[in-house]
């Protein structure tokens, strides 16, 4: 469905009572009585997943898939899967200047590609009473696993020309899959760019940010929101990240939220950031509680904070942990 | 500047040439490798480590400060044996079984390495059981366990529970990586937590002196 994704922002800064939205998919599996493994092969099953965390939960958005192996593997990256675990990249596939200037963009649908983009395609047609966003990797993040991430943090210094040339590529590719999305029906993107939280300001700067400022020129418009996810060590990277000009960032619990809200200008909405591991999955109902009031009292009175889970919701996360979240959001509403 | 000073001031920037020749030099001159190593290589490592928690330099800068590091180390090395210099600890490191993430385990190796511990790096997805034999045969005084995935992170329970079953009383465990919190660790009746690798570092050269 076309939506003013630029007025929805707006609404969401106006709003007094915000919805929250984390980034909530895998444990969807526990609704539709499927293995991760099954889900990420099939993008019917996506779609059903997000259709049963969108009728069981009021979120501001509905959130396809965030697997971070998709791309790389279509690419031609060897992908490990597991029964309930989301599939990880086992090796890197360049190795030197000549693997990177071989490297081939992958048609978009090769791989799984196609069943992500048929999950956002069935979504959009069942979930009409909210945003639809597809979950997409960040270029840098995406380099690193076809370099290999502990190489590429070193290629920027040693052979920073490959790591570009794999960069131009990641990028190229990138765009292509974020269009085949638009057309599919999303109103959106989530591009998660972790692997630039490692990096310093001018890295940053150097490795990461002309490729997303050129992916976001590239996709974005009224209809269309492009929001930046980083769950790295973002404060020193704060005005580097401000500098891309999104008006949605999403910050992981790798930082005190309050931190960033004092630097980021009011006009950009900023969620994050409860803790996927510590509290969704390994926490408890009770100390969910806890820290939703903590986050709202220490974030609550800034009109861009929106809740949302610092990261990714692991798929085993007890769904006990995650309605308590939801309860303890709404009792802030 | 003295020569050591020197060496200490390339390796923070990531020389690695300059600091495998710096150390050539500083050994032809006559010093002490021992000084050598603990006043040019360890003392500019201990710099990358301070700035690196105080978030003055980031991933790849201390990548390649250890990178120089080693290959210091490396012309060093031949010579500290002939002296019978003895490592200030060792540690057997990996990430646990199911868990292929990688950077942050080399991002602590590096910066153990920098604090003068030996430590020999299994790899990823290590076996509980390559966690003990590799302990036994290299007298280590730490078994340290990677994740970042919350499904293997319950795999240093594993590790903890057996490595107490096959009479290695006197090795410490620790554990880190993202999903891993004291909380955790408490649980599972880990020794130490390393809440990030400069932590890490310094909580196990504090273990290792006893």
């Amino acid at each position: 469905m076309k939506r003013d994704m630029e007025q929805w922002v707006e609404n969401m800064l106006r709003a007094e009572n915000k919805k929250t939205m984390p980034i909530l998919s895998f444990p969807g599996t526990q609704f539709i009585g499927v293995t991760v493994d099954a889900m990420v092969r099939d993008g019917a099953l996506q779609a059903k997943c997000m259709e049963a965390i969108a009728d069981r939960y009021d979120t501001a958005a509905s959130l396809s898939l965030m697997d971070l192996s998709v791309e790389a593997e279509a690419f031609g990256s060897p992908v490990k899967y597991a029964e309930n675990e989301v599939p990880t990249v086992l090796a890197s596939i360049i190795k030197d200047a000549q693997d990177a200037e071989i490297l081939q963009i992958p048609a978009v649908g090769c791989g799984r590609t196609g069943e992500y983009l048929k999950a956002i395609e069935y979504a959009s047609h069942t979930i009409t009473d909210r945003p639809i966003f597809a979950g997409v990797i960040g270029p840098f993040s995406l380099a690193g696993r076809l370099i290999d991430m502990t190489e590429i943090m070193m290629q920027c210094y040693d052979e920073p020309e490959i790591v570009k040339i794999v960069l131009d590529k990641a990028t190229e590719f990138i765009i292509k899959y974020i269009e085949a999305f638009k057309e599919k029906g999303a109103n959106g993107i989530v591009m998660a760019e972790p692997a630039a939280g490692l990096l310093s300001p001018s890295l940053m700067a150097e490795f990461s940010n002309p490729y997303v400022r050129k992916i976001r020129d590239a996709v974005e418009t009224k209809n269309f929101l492009f929001i930046y996810h980083n769950c790295g060590n973002t404060i020193p990277l704060i005005e580097e990240i401000v500098s891309l000009g999104v008006r949605v960032l999403h910050l992981g619990n790798a930082v005190q939220l309050q931190d960033a809200l004092e630097k980021i200008p009011e006009h950009i909405v900023v969620m994050g950031n409860i803790s996927p591991a510590e509290q969704f999955r390994q926490g408890s109902p009770e100390s969910m509680t806890k820290a939703v009031d903590a986050l709202f009292a220490s974030c609550g009175r800034y009109k861009n904070f929106v809740i949302s889970s610092g990261c990714d919701i692991p798929p085993a996360s007890p769904i006990g942990n995650i309605d308590a979240y939801f309860r303890a959001v709404e009792a802030h509403r | 500047m003295s020569i050591l000073d020197n060496i200490s001031e390339m390796l923070q920037k990531g020389k690695a040439k300059d600091v495998q020749a710096m150390v050539q030099q500083a050994m032809e001159e006559g010093l002490a490798p021992k000084d050598i190593l603990e006043k040019g290589l360890l003392a500019g490592m201990g710099i990358i480590g301070r700035k690196f928690k105080n978030n003055e330099i980031f991933v790849p800068e201390v990548l390649i400060a250890a990178r120089a590091m080693n290959k210091g180390v490396e012309i060093l090395k031949p010579r500290l044996m002939a002296d019978g210099m003895e490592e200030r600890g060792t540690v057997v490191l990996g990430a646990v079984k199911g868990d292929l993430h990688d950077i942050g385990k080399n991002l602590v190796k590096m910066m153990m390495e920098g604090k003068g511990l030996k430590v020999i790096d299994l790899g990823v997805d290590i076996k509980c059981e390559e966690f003990i034999r590799a302990a036994k045969e290299n007298h280590a005084n730490i078994i340290a366990c990677a994740a970042l995935l919350t499904t293997t992170m319950e795999e240093m329970k594993v590790v903890v529970e057996e490595t107490k079953k096959a009479g290695l009383q006197d090795v410490k465990i620790m554990i880190g990586g993202a999903p891993v919190t004291q909380e955790y660790a408490d649980l599972i009746g880990a020794d130490a937590y390393g809440k990030d690798a400069a932590s890490a570092a310094d909580i196990a050269l504090e273990m290792c002196a006893g």
